[in-house]
């Protein structure tokens, strides 16, 4: 039994004594979504660089899953609402001031671009599929005809929601381990990993693993140093960020990030790639899987330290 | 098959290496090794997952579990995880990693699955009543010189060695 004494007259349920607000939607919306923007972001960049005969599983096979994934995600975003009925309202208003307002935009934006996107490449991937309706058809050839600029839109997109998902939680000043510039980044390029990783289970054609072996292993080396730089931060800042980042440094929430976050889905997926692309050992879909493990458990990790942590110690 | 051998190490070169591992967890960690110990742990978290109730009442879980106490928290468990993944690695690197059941030519998957896993049933059921298993008695207590582990070594040996005659069909 666990009790707890609270003296000040604050009778706030799942705020005292810390937060309890936000359970499984979130984590799940944000790994979602970090890996829906890591895949569209460098299927993009690889159809305007040229390459989707090369690379049909980046370019082509992998943004068939975009929509999907993404339509998941937004399920247990939605889930998370108190009032439902109320969702319309993000889209009465534009607030540059608030990244859910930024974020519901960018939505707004992706989820179509993604679908266009994936039934543009469906031609190429299952070439006798039919359409029942020949107007979709048309709609389909006409908006083909600007794939560059949807791409360039898809990477501009893809770019913010890989951002707003971190920037989501680093906007809420309140709590001490979200109150950092780094979540931003930190949650893009995990997101750019996760996506590489889909792709990589995906993908059957050797050259095509290799590369996205090789844009794994820097995404994973930027993560690392993001981590690290995040820590120097807040060791670095005021005692409330020292107590924040002591959950990690000792805390709770040690060994569940150090061993499973960093140990197993960063620094070993990446040298299993490195020996991988270096050929000393066969290539496998094990780091893949354990770079999505990680991404996950990073996303859950983040969210209950965040909501754990506090200003009044 | 002489290919096959060379990508495993000499065992007498292993054994150093796994006795160096064992002095540095001792330095380390400031425990041995062990295996048993992290599957008893696993089943203590299960049940208490399915049944607390059941846990804080028995005098045994109750030891590992129950109330604030996380079953998992302990250095076996991840440890384990550790032999696991370094294992995992070792395969790959030796570009030897594949899915299969190894056993004799007389018997099949499945009875080489059941049998493996009756073995290990008892094996899990005597370690406990032991106090440890061959890494936690054996490799731990006899590295500490204790009696009880080097009678437990030479009793399990002398036991193998007995009961393997019955079984050695299955194998030839």
């Amino acid at each position: 039994m666990h009790e707890i004494t609270i003296t000040s007259g604050r009778n706030l349920p799942h705020i005292d004594p810390w937060l309890t607000i936000w359970g499984w939607e979130i984590p799940v919306y944000l790994f979602l979504g970090g890996l829906v923007s890591g895949i569209l972001f460098i299927s993009a960049v690889f159809y305007l660089r040229g390459r989707a005969d090369r690379y049909p599983t980046i370019v082509r096979v992998g943004p068939l899953f975009a929509p999907v994934l993404l339509a998941v995600g937004l399920l247990a975003l939605f889930l998370d609402l108190e009032y439902k009925l109320h969702v319309f309202r993000f889209y009465t208003a534009i607030r540059l001031e608030s990244p859910m307002s930024w974020g519901s935009w960018t939505l707004a934006a992706i989820f179509p671009l993604s679908t266009l996107w994936a039934l543009i490449h469906l031609k190429y991937v299952l070439p006798n599929w039919r359409w029942p309706w020949p107007i979709i058809e048309k709609l389909i050839d006409f908006f083909s005809g600007y794939s560059r600029a949807i791409a360039w839109l898809l990477i501009i997109y893809a770019s913010l929601l890989g951002m707003y998902t971190g920037i989501l939680l680093s906007a809420f000043n309140a709590r001490p381990f979200w109150n950092t510039a780094i979540l931003g980044p930190l949650f893009l390029v995990s997101g750019l990993s996760t996506g590489v990783a889909m792709i990589m289970l995906l993908s059957r054609d050797e050259a095509e693993r290799h590369l996205l072996a090789h844009i794994d292993i820097f995404a994973i080396a930027v993560e690392l140093f993001l981590i690290i730089h995040l820590f120097m931060g807040f060791l670095a800042s005021t005692q409330i960020h020292i107590e924040a980042a002591k959950l990690f440094l000792g805390g709770p929430y040690t060994t569940e990030f150090w061993v499973f976050v960093v140990g197993l889905g960063l620094v070993l997926p990446g040298l299993m790639e490195l020996l991988e692309v270096r050929g000393k050992i066969l290539p496998t879909r094990i780091p893949a899987i354990l770079v999505l493990a990680g991404g996950l458990l990073l996303r859950f990790i983040v969210l209950e330290a965040g909501q754990f942590s506090q200003w009044t110690f | 098959m002489e290919s096959e051998s060379q990508k495993y190490w000499s065992p007498y070169a292993a054994g150093v290496a796994l006795g160096l591992i064992l002095l540095l967890t001792f330095v380390l960690m400031g425990r041995g090794l062990g295996a048993s110990g992290a599957m008893m742990r696993t089943v203590t978290w299960a049940v208490d997952t399915v049944s607390p109730a059941h846990v804080d009442s028995n005098p045994y879980f109750s030891k590992y579990a129950g109330g604030d106490k996380n079953p998992l928290s302990n250095w076996l468990v991840f440890e384990v995880i550790g032999v696991f993944f370094g294992g995992l690695l070792s395969g790959m690197l030796a570009k030897r990693m594949r899915l299969q059941v190894e056993h004799g030519p007389r018997i099949t998957d499945k009875g080489r699955l059941v049998l493996a896993l009756t073995g290990g049933a008892i094996m899990g059921f005597g370690a406990r009543l032991a106090l440890g298993c061959t890494s936690g008695q054996a490799l731990t207590g006899g590295a500490t010189m204790a009696v009880g582990s080097w009678i437990f070594m030479l009793t399990m040996f002398a036991a193998a060695f007995g009961v393997a005659w019955l079984f050695r069909k299955q194998w030839i």
